[in-house]
């Protein structure tokens, strides 16, 4: 990087303070200030640069965009809570408890749905297939993680089309105690709810994932369900509800389709922000 | 006026935007949610008067926004309020989106980290707060044509001082003065407003 003394930082100041500088002269100025006393003149200079910005009449964004914002943020902490998982509160009203079958074992894998992870998924797949067949196992598990990764960016990209929807509302699902799934969901301002999950346990035979809306302290109320391949993720679309601001949207294993009340535990649990103003 | 320390107020809804930041800092949504319909249309007017474009403006914001989202722990009390942080953040990136349609330019990509407040606030900032569009706009129209063009171009054209002095064919050293000149008389101007 360019190093500049006193004088020529001096001389730099009013374009700094403006942002007209090319932003590797900003950086060798920024560098230069934070040893040097010229602080003062940069501030005297600068104070007034964010007055300029209340000269410009004020625009309303697209409502869409607010959505969208959210949206992204959400999909980020649910990435985030991928990686540190940790249990969401257990606040569902009264539910009907059932025993359940032990879940069968985990791969261990935290699902990531960035490009980031898919690239450096498919790099360790590309090296492993140089080496001997008994690292053959290790990387079929790979390549099933990296369809498990698409399949779940398919799925988000879903909920991130909904959640644009101008009165649309976004959820993060964390896991329930003992789970390790999460997803993000959308509930459009017609209250259908799309849902995108990772993490879950396949199911078996007619066994099905629910999905619940609770409203307030009312009883959950199905709104339908899907099967989980090997993968373990899912994508879904539910018909209008009647979820508002501040519902909840929740997850149960059910043995079979049609269940009235949720069978604990919750599998993965998360409220509404928005909607949308 | 670089007068005491005492004088350096902090108004009640920089308090509640820095309560609001360590809250997004906590990954806590909702407080997101507030900071952004707070600033919304400021932060979009910016972007739009700098890009000139609608689609532009929203990526700079949505990235603006998501950019605080994932690093609001970078956010420095010292450096200034949270509302000056923001703005600089959507200004920084305006003007990345201006140059990056340059054929030439190697910017950094738009996920990078925020940019570093560029400066420290000084007293006067702190106890300027409260001066309203009206008496800015009054500060602004007490400089001389040629270094309100030169603040205007830099800081909503997203020129270099480079590309101003080409833009407007006058020498750089002419161009630099008038930017300093033009800051300081509008500092004057709007300590004027504050003793009215």
């Amino acid at each position: 990087m360019t190093r500049y003394d006193c004088d020529q930082v001096r001389d730099l100041l009013p374009a700094y303070v403006l942002g007209a500088l090319e932003r590797d002269e900003e950086a060798a100025v920024r560098e230069h200030l934070a040893t040097c006393d010229l602080h003062a003149e940069a501030a005297e200079l600068g104070g007034v640069v964010p007055y300029l910005a209340e000269t410009v009449d004020p625009v309303e964004p697209p409502a869409a965009l607010r959505s969208k914002i959210m949206a992204l943020a959400a999909a980020d902490l649910e990435a985030r809570r991928a990686q540190a998982p940790v249990p969401a509160p257990a606040v569902v009203p009264a539910p009907v408890a059932a025993p359940r079958a032990a879940a069968p074992e985990r791969r261990g894998f935290r699902l990531s749905w960035s490009f980031a992870f898919q690239a450096a998924a498919v790099a360790v797949v590309v090296a492993l297939g140089a080496l001997s067949l008994n690292l053959q196992n290790r990387i079929t598990g790979l390549e099933g993680d990296i369809a498990a990764a698409r399949a779940y960016e398919t799925a988000v990209n879903n909920v991130l089309a909904a959640a644009a929807e101008e009165g649309s509302q976004t959820v993060v699902l964390g896991p329930g105690e003992g789970f390790a799934s999460g997803g993000i969901a959308a509930i459009r301002a017609d209250g259908s709810v799309v849902l995108a999950m990772h993490d879950l346990d396949p199911t078996v035979g007619t066994e099905v994932y629910e999905a619940w809306v609770i409203i307030g302290s009312d009883a959950p109320i199905p709104i339908g369900n899907f099967g989980v391949a090997s993968a373990g993720t899912a994508s879904f679309t539910s018909a209008p509800t009647p979820a508002g601001a501040g519902a909840i949207v929740a997850l149960t294993r059910e043995p079979g389709p049609g269940a009235l009340t949720p069978t604990l535990p919750i599998i993965s649990l998360g409220t509404a922000i928005g909607p949308t103003s | 006026m670089d007068g005491p320390g005492e004088l350096r107020t902090t108004a009640p809804i920089e308090e509640l935007d820095r309560a609001v930041l360590v809250r997004v800092t906590a990954g806590e949504l909702h407080a997101l949610e507030e900071l952004y319909d707070r600033y919304r249309a400021m932060a979009y007017s910016i972007a739009l008067r700098i890009t000139g474009e609608p689609a532009a403006a929203e990526d700079v914001v949505q990235d603006a926004f998501l950019g605080v989202w994932r690093h609001a722990d970078r956010y420095a009390e010292a450096r200034g309020s949270v509302k000056t942080w923001l703005l600089s953040i959507v200004h920084h990136r305006s003007v990345d989106a201006v140059r990056r349609r340059r054929p030439t330019t190697e910017l950094p990509e738009p996920e990078a980290s925020p940019p570093e407040q560029l400066v420290l606030p000084d007293v006067w900032t702190e106890v300027a707060r409260g001066i309203d569009a009206a008496a800015v706009q009054s500060a602004l129209a007490s400089l001389s044509d040629v270094q309100r063009e030169a603040l205007e171009l830099a800081y909503f054209g997203g020129l270099t001082q480079t590309e101003i002095a080409e833009r407007t064919s006058t020498p750089l050293g002419t161009v630099k003065s008038r930017m300093r000149l033009g800051l300081l008389a509008m500092r004057r101007g709007l300590e004027m407003g504050l003793e009215r």
